[in-house]
């Protein structure tokens, strides 16, 4: 991954990248400057969570679905049993997709993860237990989204290959049968 | 949207915006049979395939087209994906698109013009299904089916909702030490759930995380009830009765989830700790003055 956005195109989803990253930002912000002004505890924790929580359905709902073109989500089937499905657009809509929306998306995931691991470490540091519990739930529902979307990227890459490999199959078939008809 | 902005799009993202409005235009089936929602992801825990990645121009799996009408595949340009696919969570409170009712069947999903639906929608949709979970959960209902399949659609709003409630009603109690009051009200419930949840799998039982977890918050609702009557009248006696009734009422409403997962001999084993766990939080509202 390169740390520049690909130069060659503009944003085909401004404000779909921009709620993308307007409630994780927000939620971050929040928790830092918050601990300046305000000294409540409570209020610090719900909105916080709050709107770490709204960042995980956009980013799972919306703009999973509109900047990269993937989706994963968890149903019960009739046996009762969990099941993980993935789903993504096919290879040439993947193809299409705009390099930088999907630069954006990736980037800032992972940029956000790793930025409440950081805050993590400082309440550690501090010895702030209630603090560490935000933080807790805050990398919880990040490091879930990124793992629901990398396993949904890899099944993607997987089907792309099974299909590939499929299809060189049957054609070498075909080829081969039309070979030895003639012959 | 599309049109009103002043960035060019790329030419491939301006004609897949306009096959996707098309689309929603087109589309005239409503609502999701089965809306998914949850939080949750951890890796699953139960080793599952990772199902068919249903291509858009292939046939969808028969399982998955049992649970919703098929998009009119005429309409359907290959960057679409199959309207098949249950549709994603409606959740949160904030709206933001998948507010349409004809967005399980358009398949990509909320347009980008949904962004600026009204929330009001959305937050309906939303609450409307937290509300039947609850129902289904907590009161009684004589043509409930077999419990085990309850809250096949879990959801953690529900139960995220009623655990931050029931933390800021005894923060709000507490005259001192409110926020250690509300922190350890939230760990004790959020760690609980994950604990018992483990218990039962630890005993052999068959029942799904997230559904539990889900469940498991759910049947908090009375508790809150109970700790907002004691929060409003603070009478000791009077508390006492609240959270005996309440404490019976939530333990009657997750007994039938917990006690058909397991194996009937080990049923006490699932159940006590359910009940251990009400009845500390019931101590906590009694106690908190």
């Amino acid at each position: 991954m390169d740390l520049n956005p690909p130069p060659e195109e503009n944003y085909a989803n401004p404000r779909t990248c921009l709620f993308h990253v307007l409630f994780k930002a927000a939620s971050l912000a929040f928790y830092i400057l918050s601990a300046l002004f305000i000294n409540n505890f409570v209020i610090i924790f719900v909105v916080t969570v709050l709107l770490a929580a709204l960042d995980f359905w956009v980013v799972k709902n919306v703009s999973g679905r509109i900047l990269v073109g993937l989706r994963w989500w968890n149903e019960i089937n009739d046996l009762g049993e969990s099941v993980w499905r993935y789903e993504s657009l096919d290879q040439e809509s993947l193809a299409r997709m705009n390099k930088k929306d999907a630069w954006l998306f990736w980037w800032t995931l992972y940029l956000t993860a790793v930025l409440w691991v950081l805050l993590g470490i400082f309440s550690l540091i501090r010895f702030q237990a209630d603090y560490c519990l935000i933080v807790g739930v805050c990398l919880t529902l990040s490091v879930a989204n990124i793992i629901g979307f990398t396993k949904c990227r890899k099944d993607a890459k997987k089907q792309l290959q099974q299909f590939a490999s499929q299809a060189i199959a049957s054609r070498v078939s075909s080829t081969l049968q039309s070979a030895f008809t003639v012959v | 949207m599309s049109h009103s902005d002043t960035i060019p799009l790329h030419s491939s993202s301006q004609s897949d915006i306009d096959e996707i409005e098309n689309l929603i235009n087109a589309s005239v089936q409503s609502g999701p049979a089965t809306v998914q929602p949850a939080r949750p992801p951890s890796p699953p825990r139960i080793p599952v395939s990772s199902s068919p990645f249903l291509q858009s121009n292939l046939p969808p799996p028969s399982t998955a087209a049992a649970k919703l009408p098929p998009l009119p595949s005429s309409s359907a340009p290959p960057s679409v994906l199959p309207a098949t696919v249950p549709a994603p969570a409606a959740q949160p409170p904030h709206g933001n698109s998948a507010g349409s009712n004809n967005y399980a069947a358009s398949g990509f999903g909320p347009a980008p013009n949904t962004l600026t639906e009204p929330v009001w929608d959305t937050v309906k949709r939303d609450l409307s299904r937290i509300v039947s979970n609850l129902k289904l959960v907590v009161f009684p209902n004589p043509f409930r089916e077999d419990p085990g399949k309850a809250l096949r659609d879990w959801d953690l709003w529900g139960p995220f909702f009623f655990i931050v409630f029931l933390g800021l009603v005894l923060s709000w109690s507490a005259s001192v030490k409110k926020s250690e009051v509300f922190a350890v009200a939230f760990a004790l419930l959020a760690a609980g759930a994950v604990i018992l949840t483990l218990n039962v799998l630890l005993l052999g039982g068959h029942i799904i995380f997230f559904q539990s977890l889900s469940l498991l918050g759910y049947c908090l609702f009375p508790l809150d009830v109970g700790a907002l009557i004691c929060m409003l009248k603070d009478n000791v006696i009077l508390k006492i009765v609240v959270v005996c009734v309440t404490l019976a009422w939530s333990s009657w409403a997750a007994y039938p989830f917990m006690s058909s997962a397991v194996n009937p001999r080990r049923k006490a084993l699932a159940l006590y700790p359910v009940f251990l766990m009400y009845v500390s939080v019931g101590f906590l509202i009694i106690a908190i003055d």
